[in-house]
């Protein structure tokens, strides 16, 4: 019971603090030295095209994973774990030596077709997703390895061809894993930072995300960074409580 | 339309195989116990068993090769499988709607089913809210709903409760006989497949062991698993009380005392069925002296030996079958021809009570 408290403690603890530490007399003021609105907008759209992409991209390969027999499959699950466990720093230089603007695919991007994604909203995208995206998949598959096959099976009896069948029935029956981990995607991308300053920099306007103009803020304005901090707490928790209630058990 | 299959599926150590055919209009019961493949084989026709090999026809027409979404098959899966995401009207609606037709369309078809199938379950309500016997008629609505040529029913009343177990029977036996096509009904109960089938096809270990009509198996079971299971004296007739708890069951050649049965309120019954296992009745040389309510005297028509068992045939009101040892049957000089008597109590007798036929269909 004391170690519970003491944990509960310790996690609410830096969180009572920054509403205790909060310059409310000068909030306005701080909001605007900071750029606030500014990397709020690009954080959130930021955060929200990552899981959309992770999404997209993450449910196939869930289903790859789940359902496909093939050699090696073991071996890209681990690939595809990896962003979780590696360092995001290591992420943003494995991405800076394979997609910028010298890298192994990022040169042919930037001469054959003219894209360059170090430095812009693009890259800041790129970074978010490789790092968020496990989360989705490894939770999909969980749903797909947990759904009884019978019901696909019933469904295919009653003349669903396999995409209607995955349309109306797969995909509904594992709809609050996939939803779980898009809202844990989403807050994972919305946190980023290592992989995101390394890769894409830190541009105000067009990388600076609201993590990156915290670490920045902290060095020039110990007051702003406080107020950004609030921020994304209001906002992780309120989204938290409206979308995903349900899934951690906030209601 | 004809329904012709030879199947081999390799599941583990054991071999499916089997062939048979079903007729148009006929219904064939595969009864055999649980693990004999009857299940595996059903969903070889429906096209779910990828590991299957050998062919079905469908009026000479191959259907093996075809996906299980192609296959003109409906089923009624044991416990329903209906998807727990979708609510009675759209779990009916399914089949239709995954074939292209427009939901408006679709959904007028399955609430036309749902009434007819099952009157009482709101369209809208969620599968996990039905009871067992709900769950089997929404099935069995979904199964037919997407006009196959083939109806396959799966265990059909194995997750229902006793009491609705009557009333489902007498809608499966409407069901099955309006379907026009081939029918095939699971079943792991000798009295379900023998109240509900045409011919009945024994299973035991994924082989045939017998192929017949109920009749045919009751009377000549060739192996000790159907001697057991379809060998069953089986009564049937209308029901007259006789005093507290006990009950006259008149049949057309015989009156039989049974238990009345419970939660059924006293007063005449009609299409009652009863069953009495032949390890249940006593043979004996003279009048039995014991407390067993029923007491018939006969002829010995015929003894067959099935290993240390014998089973004895008597021409006696009603007619009966009794199983007992070989050593007895040897005791008492038991052959055809013989006058004995047979005592079996009424505790013994298993009662099914169909209800009224109410409604129109």
């Amino acid at each position: 019971m004391a170690l519970a408290s003491l944990g509960a403690a310790f996690v609410l603890l830096p969180v009572v603090a920054l509403f205790v530490r909060a310059p409310w007399s000068r909030l306005g003021g701080a909001l605007s030295g900071v750029g606030a609105s500014t990397a709020l907008r690009l954080s959130l759209e930021v955060s929200l095209a990552a899981t959309a992409i992770s999404v997209a991209v993450g449910v196939p390969l869930a289903w790859t994973l789940a359902r496909g027999e093939f050699p090696g499959r073991n071996l890209l699950r681990a690939a595809v774990i990896l962003p979780i466990v590696l360092p995001p720093v290591v992420g943003g230089v494995g991405l800076l030596v394979a997609l910028g603007r010298s890298g192994m695919v990022g040169r042919w991007l930037h001469d054959a077709l003219g894209i360059q994604l170090t430095f812009t909203t693009a890259g800041a995208v790129v970074a978010t997703t490789f790092v968020s995206m496990p989360l989705v998949v490894l939770a999909t598959e969980a749903g797909l390895r947990g759904l009884d096959r019978r019901y696909e099976q019933a469904a295919a009896a009653m003349g669903g061809s396999p995409w209607y069948v995955f349309r109306r029935v797969t995909l509904p029956m594992v709809a609050p894993q996939l939803a779980a981990g898009a809202v844990l995607t989403w807050a994972r991308a919305l946190g980023e930072f290592g992989a995101t300053i390394t890769f894409a920099g830190n541009l105000a306007g067009r990388t600076q995300t609201m993590p990156l103009a915290v670490f920045e803020a902290r060095q020039i304005d110990p007051g702003g960074a406080i107020v950004l901090s609030l921020i994304l707490v209001v906002v992780s928790v309120s989204v938290l409580v409206a979308l995903g209630g349900r899934l951690t058990g906030l209601r | 339309m004809a329904l012709d299959a030879e199947i081999q599926v390799r599941r583990g150590d054991v071999t499916i195989a089997a062939a048979f055919s079903a007729g148009d209009r006929e219904t064939l019961a595969l009864l055999g116990p649980n693990g004999a493949g009857k299940t595996t084989i059903v969903e070889t026709i429906a096209g779910l068993v990828p590991a299957a090999t050998g062919r079905i026809f469908l009026d000479s027409e191959p259907i093996h090769d075809l996906p299980p979404e192609k296959r003109p098959v409906g089923i009624a899966f044991q416990d329903g499988v209906l998807f727990p995401h979708l609510s009675v009207l759209e779990n009916v609606a399914f089949p239709v709607r995954a074939r292209g037709a427009r939901s408006r369309a679709s959904r007028a078809h399955a609430l036309e089913l749902l009434e007819r199938l099952a009157p009482g379950i709101a369209p809208n309500a969620k599968p996990r809210t039905l009871s067992g016997g709900e769950r089997q008629r929404v099935a069995l609505a979904r199964a037919l709903a997407g006009a196959p040529r083939v109806l396959i029913l799966d265990e059909p009343l194995s997750a229902v409760d006793v009491s609705g177990r009557a009333d489902l029977r007498a809608l499966l036996r409407r069901t099955l006989g309006d379907f026009h096509g081939p029918r095939l009904l699971v079943t792991h109960d000798p009295v379900e497949a023998m109240t509900l089938a045409d011919r009945i096809v024994v299973l035991e270990n994924g082989r045939i062991t017998q192929t017949g009509t109920p009749e045919e198996i009751r009377d000549g079971p060739r192996t000790r698993y159907a001697a057991d299971l379809v060998g069953m004296n089986l009564f049937a007739g209308r029901l007259m009380p006789i005093e507290a708890g006990a009950g006259a069951l008149q049949t057309g050649d015989g009156v039989v005392t049974v238990p009345w049965p419970d939660e059924v309120a006293v007063g005449p019954l009609d299409d009652v069925l009863a069953t009495l296992a032949p390890t249940d009745v006593v043979l004996h040389v003279s009048r039995p002296e014991g407390s067993a309510r029923n007491v018939v005297r006969g002829v010995v028509e015929e003894v067959a030996i099935l290993g240390d068992r014998a089973r004895v045939r008597l021409d006696s009101s009603p007619p009966l079958v009794a199983e007992i040892t070989t050593g007895s049957a040897t005791r008492m000089a038991i052959r055809p021809g013989t006058m004995v008597w047979a005592s079996f109590k009424a505790v013994e007798i298993d009662l099914m009570v169909e209800p009224e036929p109410t409604d129109t269909l």
